[in-house]
């Protein structure tokens, strides 16, 4: 009971002050709107994130294919690849998200160098040959872009690697089925060979385009693979709140273990030491305090970006494992970092540097998404605590089992030591 | 134990190299007010931070009511109310929210705690305050509150270290008096002061502490005797006082002559009779008084008696 006394005293301590609620939920939710205005702003009627419409100057350089002379698609024939990816990206399901004039190479990129256009999608002259077996040399589509440029040419561009990714599927799919036939004895002319791929590539196009509203079609370019919940920006929001919410867990947790400092400071705890409470009551009453006041921060948090920001957070088991694993590491973190330094002045410096390094750290694969040093920031963040509880939150939201399990028994295995450590610091302390 | 509210045993206390307590022993009868009275530094609140569990002695025992500190402390706490020396309280919260918290820390649930915490209110005069936030209150209403705490479980030893410290005459009073109500509920008292006029209304017995030794132990009748029936003379005087000093060292019925902070101690048998002659000496040695106190025996007299220096600092 004496537990739950010191815990309710110190929430109701913490919820009276303007600092600590600032910290729990004002400054988490004011950064994700920062990035949500940085990314494309939060706009609409139903109040949902928009995706700015990117204006792309389609530059056809193909020279099509001396082997095929059309490509039959949807009842539609084509002379070129580059005519059906042309097709495709006109398709009213990408009206939203870009607007589409075709354009010279000179003209195209002399608009993007005045700012005029987003983007400039260049395709080669071998761009048909190349894929379908055509040509040898290597056939690359250019990107031409400011280097400003913004989430919505990353969009673009995922969807026009996408399909191109699809059509040469479909000529792999075509070849292996050609090759198949052949050794059973049937033969198929060159019109049937091109009926057939069109066929796979309009498959696989159309299988694509109809889940278009899935993230999927542009994942690579923000570094995920899974399901998203049909907005990238979401996504990202998802990733950026994430971290302000783990990044700020811990300081709140830090923050519940400085009324340690702070009660010994201000003569309470000598108080409590009088009274027949044991040390031992004590430090456990204030875990309790910590662990109570991340919860309500997290559901907060959690709940807030759901209805607010349309974050879907996926199962909500993992997301629960996770999420609980989260406030014990958080909570004896704080413990553990406060049981190091003497007094409320050293804490100032865990809270400047202690806390943001390794908070950045943990969460710095947000930072990092779609760079080239993605790759780098697998393994780097689980040197601090904060790795551990991002790696948990993106396996649950990607309804990972296996993942939330490893990284939650991980966190909570930390959390077992930080507070024994921490606890058996501050008896000592006290005895 | 017998009558002994708490006995202290050959207590001592080191901080590295200031040795704050040495060797310390004595008894506190229940019912009584006891008194630990010394400058700052004596060791006052390092004995009652022994004896209140706060503090692990280097050597000795404490018990209190029959429990030791050290092997039971459990039991030995809950038989003590503390009054720190510093006001140990929530300030963003509210007086009550304090009493009921630290009534939760002492065992009391329910509405024996609810009872305790309005008959607490009512007894530290902050009933029509009690929804305020401490923060919002004077230093005298915090103080009283800081007391208040140490009631609420009714215990039966209350140890208030320097209770009087920085507050206003009223609030004072009322802390004076609210002692001398719990003596009279049959509630025993340690006490620590640097004030002699506390101690001296209030205690049964006094304890004069001084680094960290007890130096005398006793009723305040027992204690005055130590210095007999002598009158204590403080001077301020303008020249140069080496002749003069030894002048009045041969004076008949000055018993002693010390000098502190520029003033000057004598101790005579009869102030009337000493006084021309001090003059008469002052004059011979071209010394000029500007300043004579005179005060009947009391426990500073005490005090300078037994360390040559005045109890306040």
């Amino acid at each position: 009971m004496k537990i739950i006394a010191i815990a309710v005293k110190d929430l109701w301590r913490a919820f009276r002050s303007f600092f600590a609620l600032a910290f729990m939920f004002g400054v988490p939710i004011l950064m994700t709107v920062m990035f949500a205005f940085l990314f494309g702003g939060i706009g609409g009627e139903d109040s949902e994130f928009s995706i700015p419409k990117t204006d792309v100057l389609f530059v056809n350089q193909d020279e099509g294919s001396p082997l095929v002379s059309s490509f039959p698609m949807d009842g539609q024939e084509f002379a070129k690849m580059s005519d059906m990816l042309l097709d495709s990206l006109q398709q009213d399901t990408f009206n939203d998200l870009m607007t589409l004039k075709k354009s010279n190479e000179l003209e195209a990129r002399s608009a993007v160098d005045e700012q005029q256009v987003d983007l400039a999608l260049i395709i080669p002259k071998n761009f048909t040959n190349a894929l379908i077996g055509g040509s040898q040399e290597p056939s690359q589509i250019e990107f031409y872009q400011s280097p400003e440029a913004g989430i919505g040419n990353e969009i673009v561009q995922s969807i026009v690697l996408s399909l191109v990714d699809s059509f040469s599927s479909g000529v792999i799919i075509q070849d292996t089925v050609t090759s198949i036939m052949e050794d059973n004895g049937v033969q198929l002319s060159q019109a049937e060979q091109i009926s057939l791929m069109s066929s796979i590539s309009s498959e696989m196009e159309s299988g694509q385009t109809e889940s278009q509203n899935n993230i999927n079609l542009i994942q690579p370019a923000i570094g995920q693979t899974e399901d998203n919940g049909g907005d990238p920006l979401q996504t990202i929001l998802r990733s950026i709140m994430s971290g302000m919410m783990i990044f700020y867990a811990f300081f709140t947790g830090t923050s519940a273990a400085q009324t340690i400092l702070q009660e010994q400071e201000n003569g309470t705890l000598a108080r409590l030491f009088t009274s027949p409470t044991s040390t031992a009551t004590i430090l456990n009453g204030k875990f309790l305090a910590g662990f109570l006041m991340i919860i309500v921060q997290v559901s907060t948090l959690l709940i807030f970006a759901n209805l607010v920001f349309g974050i879907q957070w996926g199962p909500v088991i993992p997301l629960v494992f996770a999420a609980i694993s989260l406030v014990a590491l958080a909570t004896s973190f704080g413990i553990f970092v406060m049981s190091l330094v003497k007094g409320t002045k050293q804490a100032g410096v865990i809270y400047g540097g202690v806390l943001t390094f390794t908070g950045m750290l943990g969460i710095s694969s947000v930072f990092v998404m779609g760079t080239p040093i993605e790759k780098a920031f697998d393994y780097l963040p689980l040197l601090v605590p904060q790795g551990w509880a991002m790696n948990a939150f993106e396996a649950s939201w990607q309804g990972d089992w296996q993942q939330v399990l490893i990284h939650a028994s991980g966190m909570i295995l930390l959390a077992i030591i930080f507070f024994f450590v921490g606890n058996a610091r501050f008896k000592k302390r006290f005895s | 134990m017998n009558n002994e509210a708490i006995k202290v045993q050959n207590l001592d206390k080191s901080f590295k190299e200031v040795h704050a307590v040495n060797d310390i022993s004595f008894e506190i009868h229940q019912g009584e007010i006891f008194s630990l009275l010394g400058p700052n530094g004596a060791g006052k609140t390092t004995t009652i931070g022994m004896i209140s569990g706060l503090l692990t002695p280097d050597q000795g025992q404490v018990w209190v009511m029959g429990h030791s500190v050290l092997k039971n402390p459990k039991q030995a706490k809950a038989e003590i109310g503390v009054v720190p020396q510093e006001i140990a309280l929530y300030k963003d919260i509210s007086a009550r929210a304090n009493l009921n918290f630290w009534g939760k820390m002492y065992g009391l649930r329910g509405q024996a705690l609810t009872d305790r915490v309005e008959t607490v209110l009512s007894l530290i005069g902050l009933e029509d305050r009690k929804d305020q936030v401490v923060s919002k209150f004077s230093g005298g209403m915090q103080r009283r509150l800081n007391v208040g705490i140490a009631l609420l479980h009714q215990p039966q030893v209350i140890i208030m270290d320097e209770p009087t410290v920085g507050i206003d005459p009223q609030s004072r009073r009322k802390i004076l008096d609210s002692v001398k109500q719990l003596r009279d509920q049959g509630v025993t008292i340690l006490y620590t002061t640097h004030y002699m006029e506390e101690a001296q209304e209030l205690s049964d017995r006094i304890a004069i502490m001084d680094y960290g030794k007890v130096i005398a132990l006793g009723t305040h009748e027992e204690l005055i005797d130590i210095v007999g029936e002598l009158d204590r003379i403080t001077l301020t005087i303008k020249g140069e006082p080496q002749d003069v000093l030894s002048k009045w060292g041969e004076i008949v019925g000055i018993e002693k002559v010390t000098s502190e902070d520029g003033k000057f101690h004598l101790l005579v048998k009869d102030s009337n009779e000493a006084l021309p002659l001090i003059f008469d000496a002052a004059s011979q040695a071209n010394v000029r008084i500007n300043s004579v106190d005179i005060q009947e025996p009391n426990l500073e007299a005490v005090f300078l008696h037994l360390t040559g220096r005045a109890l306040r600092d």
